[in-house]
């Protein structure tokens, strides 16, 4: 990383009373990065996140955004927007009303009407956030967090309870936004939502990283996986293949294309034909699970 | 901070409950007190009319709410949504309270007005204004404190008893009962020295030199309840 980063993590450590939920983590986000931070339940994700946003002190390590202390709010929140876990709105304001009051507070210059669109709220405008649903609520926290289209914004599980019209409308925002050269921090659960738009993905569990890097990097070490089924009777398989339940087949790989078309080639030599055929490279799932086997 | 108190005032005017504990009891209180002022003004005198009402009004319009207010504010994570803006912790406070003490001493300054309309004028009015002021400035303190004990809303209808009851008790206390006998311990509760100051400053007859000497005891509430705030005050609830 040739420029100055955005984030700056180095050897942070931070414990509530005897438990160290955070160990020696170190780790920078560039400009323009999408850098997703995962993790088992419990990994300390959003402690590390609250400590980057400016809510948490470390224990010790130091934490750089911008160059500066996040906990100096009134030079580093200007510049970043903050999707909380969840929602902390007034139920007895309305939408707008919310919006405006965030709005107005995060020093940015924007339009309450620009940002409900974004996120299909314009016709809630006037509804107390009492009467939202869970998900109207993740897409107004959206929109108070990509208010005056900050530099920089944390998004913390972000489409959480939304539907799928609206978590691609908020993924459209979220590349609109780094078109325009915002860095975006994001936690979540949705491993697809990770392998599809990190550029790296810091992958946490026990309060620490067990790994860092591109998706290619994490997902290079474990194998590829060919799933199929055969009609019995079949002659042997040319490869090492282990048996399922429901008798399907599975070969672990780390030759993909390869073995794929010996495998295929063996079918057509057999005249057989290979049901339900399935063959992908490591998700980030496998990836997961491998945490939990180690 | 003008932001955060411009919202706080919508929410006070839209929820009902707190409409009516912070604006209609205590004036609904003030006014019984000043319709059956001769009968009061035999027990004791004007000045314990002026200080009971003003601690009704600070006790349950102010002190209660802000309590209240806090407490709801932190429990909804509204708090820490403030907290994620520009906006440092002292004008976040700041906003969230403003509304609630401007209703409080209006509310004060105008059942006084009344008062002093219907049944006679203060002696000292900046006497008056004085002890108003450091009054609403130690229930403020004490409110902040409590807010650090109060997990929910409705947790505060159970912490802010002792002190809401507490005051307006010891305020009646004092304003009846006079300061010539438990002279130091009356001074010493929260609120008595205060009731002292305006039942000097309604009736008057007591130097004001003497009277301002009355101001420290309150302020020493202030520092407690300041440094109980401080330790005691949370920005998140509990996990």
């Amino acid at each position: 990383m040739t420029s100055t980063p955005v984030i700056d993590v180095d050897h942070l450590n931070l414990s509530y009373g005897d438990f160290h939920a955070v160990k020696d983590l170190s780790f920078q986000v560039a400009s323009g990065e999408l850098y997703a931070l995962l993790g088992t339940n419990g990994a300390g994700k959003t402690s590390t996140l609250e400590t980057i946003e400016g809510h948490r002190t470390a224990t010790s390590g130091t934490v750089r955004v911008f160059g500066q202390s996040p906990r100096d709010r009134r030079a580093v929140r200007p510049r970043m927007g903050i999707m909380l876990q969840e929602s902390g709105f007034s139920p007895d304001l309305t939408v707008r009303e919310s919006v405006r009051l965030i709005g107005k507070l995060s020093g940015r210059r924007d339009r309450a009407e620009r940002v409900l669109s974004i996120v299909d709220l314009t016709h809630k405008a006037t509804t107390k956030v009492s009467q939202l649903s869970g998900g109207e609520k993740r897409r107004l926290d959206f929109a108070t967090a990509v208010y005056g289209n900050p530099e920089l914004i944390f998004l913390d599980e972000p489409t959480t309870g939304l539907d799928i019209q609206s978590r691609d409308a908020l993924w459209d925002a979220v590349d609109k936004l780094r078109e325009d050269g915002s860095t975006i921090v994001l936690t979540t659960h949705y491993l697809e939502e990770a392998q599809q738009r990190a550029d790296r993905i810091g992958l946490m569990h026990q309060g620490t990283f067990h790994q860092e890097g591109t998706v290619a990097e994490l997902t290079r070490t474990l194998p590829a996986v060919i799933r199929f089924s055969l009609p019995a009777p079949a002659p042997a398989l040319p490869l090492q293949a282990t048996r399922e339940a429901g008798g399907t087949f599975l070969i672990e790989t780390h030759s993909l294309q390869k073995d794929l078309h010996t495998l295929l080639g063996w079918a057509d030599a057999n005249a057989m034909e290979l049901r339900q055929l399935e063959a992908g490279p490591t998700r980030l799932d496998d990836v997961f699970r491998s945490i939990g086997s180690a | 901070m003008l932001s955060i108190a411009l919202s706080e005032l919508i929410q006070i005017f839209r929820n009902r409950l707190v409409l009516v504990t912070s604006l209609f009891m205590p004036v609904a209180v003030s006014a019984f007190f000043v319709y059956r002022h001769e009968i009061f003004t035999e027990l004791a005198s004007l000045g314990y009319i002026a200080a009971v009402v003003m601690f009704t009004v600070c006790a349950f319009g102010l002190y209660t709410t802000t309590v209240t207010t806090l407490a709801s504010r932190r429990q909804n994570l509204f708090l820490k949504r403030l907290r994620s803006t520009p906006a440092d912790d002292a004008g976040i406070l700041s906003g969230l309270m403003l509304p609630v003490t401007v209703i409080a001493l209006a509310q004060v300054t105008a059942i006084l007005i009344v008062l002093a309309t219907v049944a006679g004028q203060p002696d000292n009015v900046l006497l008056l204004v004085v002890a108003v002021l450091s009054t609403v400035i130690m229930m403020l303190g004490l409110g902040l404190a409590t807010a650090g004990l109060t997990n929910s809303p409705e947790h505060a209808q159970v912490t802010t008893l002792p002190v809401s009851i507490g005051t307006i008790a010891i305020s009646s206390w004092v304003g009846i009962s006079g300061t010539e006998k438990l002279t130091l311990l009356k001074r010493l509760l929260p609120g008595g020295s205060a009731t002292e100051l305006v039942l000097n400053a309604w009736n008057g007859g007591v130097p004001v030199a003497e009277s301002l000497l009355l101001l420290l005891p309150t302020l020493c509430w202030v520092v407690v309840a300041i440094a109980l705030a401080s330790r005691l005050f949370r920005w998140e609830p509990r996990r």
